[in-house]
């Protein structure tokens, strides 16, 4: 059996598919969504946080400080626009970016101490629009501030009386988790998501060579008819592509593990001079993943490797050609990727009920470790439990493997 | 000695051909179709002496191929015989697989492995030792010219290259029979002639051939025995000789169409 393992691997590496599948796509896939995306993701908002903005006002002189205000700040280009221009369109046009409407009553309600609403038009399905309200707002921050101190004045308020009028009741959230759960929870699912579609990429090629690639080569029929019992056959091959399944995952793992103790630090400091404090905090929360951690999580995707294997196998036996094995195994990917969506669903968490579906299973379990709330009596069911399936499909692959029907298929 | 008794192998139809049938008339369905089964090989028999080469022919479909998978044990018969020296082999394939060394017509190499590590592969599967390997290859290499490619990778080489490979791949494990399916199919004359002189090597050895063919002047050039089958059923077993006496031309052509078209004898 271990001439068979060892013969196959050596094929394996001489593959550059292969390769590219098991060990170099794993190795970066990780730091590229991570580093990459992230790195995007801080130079996106450092534009739109920077960039200078065209805006116009409709109504200026209902409220001149306001407009005075606006055009104080630098990053700010006026517009002058005609009574008869459609401020949305311009908007929608890309010609303004933001436009200020200001009611006729504007004045009159200040004047009586009432709340004057001023409308801020700007297109709102854009990513960085938060980030454009947030500049309009800090810009007119001061004169808000201004305007309320005068009118606690004049109702012989002090600035904390006034603030209590506002608020008579502040209701202060604070939050039992810490760092690394409340960043597990809303990415530790990206993880188990990540990793295990990377276990099956991982297994899906050598999958694909070593069953019907046998066929179409004309080596499958020589190769069981070698003295080697075909039960060995069969576990020599699974071993193969779980081993560079296993690989996959392993690689992906590793390269996520160094990414955030080795290259993790120096990234802190260059996104957060880009004013990212939410990527120092993710950041730190990584860093507090132990060892422990990741081998837990390494332990819970060996099952999935070896489903994957027995699965991807016994698809690729059956398979008449290349071509058919393809056909077969891509709606395989999206049974697999639909247990993994259902983990990522909002209100999804392990529990007894969730413990018991497969691969969802597992994939909750590893965002559980990655937040460091995992139980591990549950743990050693889910693994137990997986593995009993990737057992059983193993026994399936075999008993398919003895069948005629299957090998010989024309 | 090889020996082979009322040898039969059914395959079930796949539920669409038997749907088709269901509507086709009965004089138009194939004679081995019965129901949702159909009889590849319906009766055939033959034996080959140990020395000797057996020409195995028929026409496109007659059975040959599942005849010999048969043999080499790759399908399992659904009834009728076959021994090695008397040793049933329908019993025991694991232990018989040892003792055959058999070539089928889609046979191929592992790509990415030089010539030399395909056949120490196989021979290695078959439990050789590392230093009867090394022996058997630098003679099987010699005999079928092979040295001059043995570290190249298989996917690198040609047709020809690749079949004298494979008969290398198919003997080196020093096999108690020989079973060859078409194995000069496709290959240039030269190294058609290379593989033929190695069957013909095997004149007078300890070791029976069995290979099957469309080409007769090979038949005429190696064989001491010919089985003719059609539609499953063995039409023709005997001595070359024979064989060729069943038509007054005495040529091997005449005698195949003859017996295919149940023609009376010329």
């Amino acid at each position: 059996m271990l001439k068979v393992y060892f013969k196959e691997l050596l094929e394996l590496t001489r593959d550059k598919k292969t390769l590219i599948f098991t060990i170099l796509l794993p190795t970066l896939i990780m730091p590229v969504i991570m580093f990459g995306f992230i790195s995007l993701g801080t130079r996106i908002v450092k534009k739109s946080v920077d960039e200078d903005l065209k805006y116009s006002i409709i109504g200026s002189g209902h409220y001149a400080q306001l407009a005075e205000e606006l055009k104080q700040n630098k990053k700010f280009k006026f517009v002058e626009i005609n009574a008869n221009d459609d401020a949305e369109e311009l908007i929608n046009e890309g010609k303004i970016r933001f436009a200020i409407v200001i009611p006729e009553d504007t004045k009159s309600k200040m004047a009586q101490g009432l709340s004057a609403e001023i409308e801020m038009l700007y297109n709102d399905s854009a990513s960085t629009s938060s980030i454009l309200y947030r500049r309009v707002k800090n810009t007119l921050e001061a004169l808000v501030k201004a305007e309320t101190q005068t009118r606690y004045k004049n109702l012989g308020l002090t600035e904390e009386q006034g603030i209590a009028v506002n608020k008579p009741i502040k209701i202060i959230r604070k939050s039992t988790a810490d760092e690394r759960e409340n960043f597990g929870e809303k990415l530790g699912g990206l993880l188990p998501y990540i990793l295990i579609l990377v276990g099956f990429s991982g297994a899906m090629y050598p999958a694909i060579d070593l069953g019907v690639g046998e066929k179409e080569r004309g080596t499958l029929e020589t190769l069981l008819l070698t003295p080697v019992p075909r039960f060995q056959l069969v576990f020599a091959k699974f071993l193969v592509i779980f081993t560079t399944s296993f690989i996959s995952v392993f690689l992906s793992l590793i390269s996520f593990g160094l990414m955030a103790t080795v290259f993790g630090p120096a990234m802190i400091s260059g996104l957060a001079a880009g004013g990212n404090n939410d990527i120092e905090q993710l950041m730190s929360a990584l860093s507090t993943i132990t060892m422990f951690d990741v081998s837990l999580m390494i332990l819970m995707l060996v099952p999935i490797a070896a489903i994957f294997a027995s699965m991807l196998l016994s698809v690729s036996i059956y398979a008449r050609n290349f071509k058919e094995a393809q056909n077969y195994m891509s709606p395989l990917a999206m049974i697999i990727i639909l247990p993994l969506i259902l983990s990522l669903l909002p209100g999804v968490k392990l529990d007894w009920v969730w413990a018991s579906v497969p691969i969802t299973n597992v994939s909750l379990a590893i965002k559980e470790i990655f937040k460091g709330t995992m139980d591990l009596g549950m743990l050693a069911v889910i693994f137990a439990s997986t593995t009993i399936i990737a057992g059983a499909l193993l026994a399936l692959c075999n008993w398919w493997f003895q069948r005629e029907q299957v090998l010989f298929r024309t | 000695m090889l020996e082979v008794k009322n040898l039969m192998k059914r395959f079930r139809l796949d539920n669409k051909t038997i749907k088709e049938n269901k509507k086709k008339a009965k004089e138009l369905l194939d004679v081995r179709e019965e129901g949702r089964w159909f009889n590849a090989v319906q009766d055939v028999s033959f034996s080959c002496d140990p020395g000797q080469v057996l020409g195995l022919l028929g026409p496109n479909g007659a059975g040959k191929t599942t005849c010999l998978r048969m043999l080499s044990t790759a399908l399992q018969p659904t009834s009728g015989q076959i021994a090695i020296n008397g040793e049933d082999v329908v019993a025991e394939p694991l232990a018989m697989r040892k003792r055959i060394g058999f070539l089928s017509a889609t046979t191929g190499l592992y790509h990415r492995l030089t010539v030399r590590e395909n056949i120490q592969y196989f021979g290695r599967l078959h439990g050789m030792s590392e230093e009867n390997l090394e022996i058997e290859m630098n003679k099987v290499f010699e005999l079928l010219d092979i040295n001059s490619f043995a570290d190249k990778k298989a996917v690198s080489l040609s047709t020809g290259m690749k079949q004298r490979a494979n008969i290398a791949r198919t003997v080196i494990h020093q096999p108690e029979v020989i079973v060859l399916d078409e194995p000069t199919t496709g290959l240039d004359v030269i190294s058609a002639k290379t593989i033929l002189d190695f069957i013909e090597s095997y004149k007078g050895s300890k070791v029976p051939v069995v290979f099957s063919t469309h080409h007769l002047h090979e038949v005429e050039k190696l064989c001491d025995k010919v089985v003719l089958i059609n539609d499953g059923v063995t039409k023709f077993n005997g001595f070359l000789d024979e064989f060729k006496a069943l038509n007054k031309s005495g040529k091997l052509y005449d005698v195949f169409i003859q017996l295919v078209e149940n023609k009376e004898v010329a």
